[in-house]
């Protein structure tokens, strides 16, 4: 193994690892503050991976501008989904399993939907910059990877300068942790509840454009989901920044796994380590661990 | 005719894999969204161990059955001690594990092929009989005080555990058991259908078969059972409308969780003496007796 | 006789500290009071005592053993009982399944054999629903048998949670805020059942409340708490009269 391939694999896995971390904590930031597994992301994942085709071939052609509109219209379909079901849920004060059965249910009504409508067609995103590629030295590195892994790095810097330093982005973190205070903070619970939907949605926007680009769009897309769970778990559920981590983690392992060992092996191995992960040690990367309420 | 003893046995069968989510959701409140995963490893192991290994088809069935607990033991142990969520997301990487398992393994399984002309040795007899036992079985679970403690659980683990009930243990043991049926089920489909492949049953499915049990009530084996059955026969029956019918399955279960918290049979249950007084009212043979 | 030994526990949560160095001793056939404001830690410490959480240092001994690293059911099934602030019962199951469920761990008896419900298992069923029936006429709860806990009035909840932890004939029973929710004249009734329990199986008791009236009545000794550390502790005149609890505590409701 030379120098050069682990690079290159680090490299490929570092950009593969941003989409991954982002969608860790997409999926993150919804179980910090109503703690429960929120499948209905990979559902406005792919909502998002259609509408981002759509935008990008029917409209601009540009990827920023595309990935913005995309981006946003994400975060409004996961305020309209928390508007619609969850929120009608919460008032009801049905218990928590309720939460991850409707958010499973969408995620199924979704993937079904557009299998009925579209199963049978293949939706390339225009080509933009995916044949592009730059060299340093001995490695090849596509731009389009870089441009991901960018994009990737301004989001997460932005998302945390919010939550540590805007009033709002404070009072979202105060709701994530055990003692619900935002009340307290005289910010409304509602509104902090739908701001964090639409934060999530922003991000399975931008998930949902990078994987329709880097794969092509189909109604399962939103199953690549698994993999930010999977790093959300590594990471430790709860934690945004561990979820970050292991996403990269997860990226760089599975790039040399693919490509020393070979496709097929790579989900067997990344499973059982987690089981051993889970047995040695169950609070993941960040050491927090979630105990129930007395 | 065929054709509806075809839909009964289909119904009947599917019937099987909705079962397992009795115990261990409606009674202990665990969602696992990989048993389609321990059906696919019914399925697969009875098929294999019949085809290559010449094992007789019962033999190959208590084997399915048998490393489907063993399998679901090695899961619930790292996974069952920690929150509600490890387990279920857990769960979920195993079904997708499966998969890259059996692609992996293609000399033995035939990877993304499947395996094709496996005999047709279970017929609707055998999945009758099977549905009856199992549901008289499950019945019969939630009667104990074990289906109880398991009540308490889903209910409140915390006051469960302080009242001296041992939470792993129990989670363990109907976790084991909701293995064994699905791969019980899975190995019946193998010598049934006559044609497994590693997509028969992804996680969506293991999904949908909660979202089937939410519709008729998770306090309701009766509910579960007859939604089920009301389910498979509709698909079965209208074909066309097949593409739609889980968008509609969707809509549905939204609005029951939104306006029918309790499902749509809430904590009604059909009692077995219910059942066989009123099977004795109806069977001629019987009247004839009086 | 020593029933219960806290050996300088605490408890952090994420840098917080919760408990602070607290330690006890717990007579048999005693009522021990813990007292002090909110977010003192309370409630923390019967998590540590009762094993719903782990303690972050310390070593809590009960009848001599150690049981420090024992889960919450083991230490329940050796002798220690709990109730809740926030009401925990069995809503899925009937008032009188919610005592039984508790009375398990009590019946011998395996899974194959409860599935055939063999003749043990139905003669000491048989005995479980006596007894529990007759906790229940104790507890005057007898004609809600078969009704669900959440269609009960509170206080009945109360009751029936206090009776839950009493059935398995517990040696040491932690009551948090047993009084909370409930009006004068059921304060009363509670006053009046504690002592008579109390009395009647030689219990040792240690309770958590804010219902003065009720601690000064019934406790025979009084610990109170401020920020996670003990700063007082004494017979309840002592109590009343020590400079440091009317700043702390008392100061603000007088």
């Amino acid at each position: 193994m030379n120098m050069d391939f682990i690079l290159q694999q680090i490299l490929n896995g570092v950009s593969l690892g941003g989409v991954y971390a982002l969608e860790a904590v997409g999926f993150g930031i919804i179980f910090n503050i109503l703690k429960f597994s929120n499948f209905s992301h990979g559902a406005v994942l792919t909502i998002c991976a259609y509408i981002g085709f759509f935008i990008s071939t029917h409209i601009v052609s540009q990827m920023i501008p595309a990935l913005v509109i995309t981006a946003v219209l994400g975060g409004f379909i996961a305020v309209l989904l928390e508007k619609l079901v969850f929120r009608p849920i919460r008032i009801k004060k049905r218990p928590l399993t309720y939460f991850f059965v409707t958010s499973i249910t969408v995620m199924m009504i979704v993937q079904k939907t557009f299998s009925a409508l579209w199963g049978r067609y293949y939706f390339p995103y225009p080509e933009m910059m995916k044949s592009a590629v730059t060299s340093f030295g001995e490695l090849v590195v596509s731009k389009i990877y870089l441009m991901m892994l960018a994009i990737t790095a301004i989001v997460l810097l932005g998302l945390t300068i919010f939550l540590k330093k805007t009033k709002m982005g404070i009072a979202i973190r105060a709701a994530s942790s055990d003692s619900w205070a935002p009340a307290l903070m005289g910010v409304d619970t509602d509104f902090i509840i739908s701001l964090t939907f639409f934060i999530a949605g922003i991000l399975a926007g931008i998930t949902g454009f990078f994987l329709g680009m880097t794969y092509t769009v189909t109604p399962f897309i939103g199953e690549l989901m698994l993999k930010g769970i999977i790093a959300a778990i590594i990471g430790g559920m709860g934690s945004l920044g561990g979820g970050v981590i292991a996403g990269i983690l997860l990226g760089i392992t599975e790039s040399i796994i693919v490509a020393k060992v070979g496709a097929s092996v790579t989900p067997i191995l990344i499973y059982l380590s987690i089981f051993v992960l889970l047995l040695v040690r169950p609070q993941g990367i960040s050491g927090k661990l979630y105990a129930v309420k007395a | 005719m065929m054709f509806y003893a075809r839909v009964l046995e289909i119904t009947l069968l599917y019937t099987i894999f909705v079962i397992w989510i009795y115990p261990l959701t409606g009674l202990t409140g665990l969602f696992s969204l990989g048993q389609g995963a321990f059906i696919v490893l019914g399925a697969y192991t009875a098929a294999i161990s019949y085809l290559k290994f010449g094992f007789n088809p019962v033999i190959a069935i208590i084997f399915a059955v048998l490393l489907g607990i063993a399998v679901g033991a090695l899961i619930g142990l790292p996974t069952l001690r920690l929150r509600k969520d490890y387990f279920l997301l857990i769960t979920f990487g195993f079904s997708e594990m499966m998969r890259g398992l059996l692609l992996w393994t293609a000399q033995l399984t035939g990877g993304a092929m499947g395996i094709a002309g496996i005999p047709k040795y279970v017929r609707l007899p055998t999945i009758s009989i099977s549905v009856l036992v199992i549901l008289l079985f499950m019945s019969n679970l939630k009667k104990t005080r074990f289906g109880k403690n398991c009540i308490a659980i889903k209910d409140d683990e915390l006051a469960a555990s302080a009242i001296g009930i041992n939470v792993f243990s129990h989670k363990m043991k109907v976790f084991m058991l909701s293995a064994a049926v699905s791969a019980y089920a899975g190995a019946l489909y193998a010598f049934n259908i006559m044609f497994i492949e590693p997509n028969l049953f992804n996680w969506i499915e293991s999904a949908k078969l909660i979202i089937i049990v939410f519709v008729g009530g998770l306090n309701s084996l009766t509910g579960a059972f007859l939604t089920s059955v009301i389910y498979y026969t509709f698909g079965e029956v209208f074909r066309f409308a097949n593409v739609w019918r889980d968008v509609i399955l969707g809509f549905i279960v939204i609005l029951v969780i939104l306006f029918r918290e309790k499902g749509l049979f809430g904590n009604w249950e059909f009692s077995i003496t219910k059942i066989f007084r009123f099977l004795i009212h109806r069977l001629p043979t019987s009247k004839e007796g009086k | 006789m020593e029933v219960l030994k806290v050996d300088s526990i605490s408890k952090n949560f994420g840098g917080v500290q919760a408990v602070k160095d607290y330690s006890m001793i717990q007579n048999d056939n005693i009522i021990t009071g813990i007292i002090g404001p909110n977010g003192a830690g309370k409630t923390t410490i019967f998590n540590l005592i009762s094993g719903v959480q782990q303690l972050s240092s310390g070593k809590v001994f009960f009848n001599g053993n150690n049981i420090t690293k024992n889960s919450s059911f083991e230490r329940t099934r050796m002798g220690i009982s709990r109730t809740f602030q926030n009401i925990r019962l069995f809503n899925n199951l009937n008032v009188i399944d919610n005592l039984k469920v508790a009375y398990g761990f009590k019946t011998e008896y395996n899974f194959w054999q409860q599935m055939i419900n063999s003749g043990k298992v139905r003669r000491v069923e048989k005995e479980v629903h006596e007894f529990a029936m007759s906790y229940l006429t104790d507890f005057g709860l007898e004609k809600y048998k078969n009704y669900k806990p959440d269609s009960l009035a509170y206080g009945l909840r109360r009751r029936l949670e206090f009776a839950r932890a009493l059935i398995v004939n517990p040696k040491l029973v932690l009551l948090d805020e047993p009084a909370a929710g409930l009006n004068p004249q059921e304060i009363h009734d509670l006053i009046d059942l504690i002592s008579r329990i109390q009395e009647e199986q030689k219990l040792s008791i240690i309770l958590v409340e804010h219902h003065m009236e009720l601690v000064m009545k019934i406790c025979t000794r009084i610990h109170v708490l401020d920020f996670g550390q003990k700063i007082a502790e004494g017979k309840p005149e002592e109590i009343r009269k020590n400079e440091k609890v009317l700043q702390a505590y008392l100061g603000d409701e007088v």
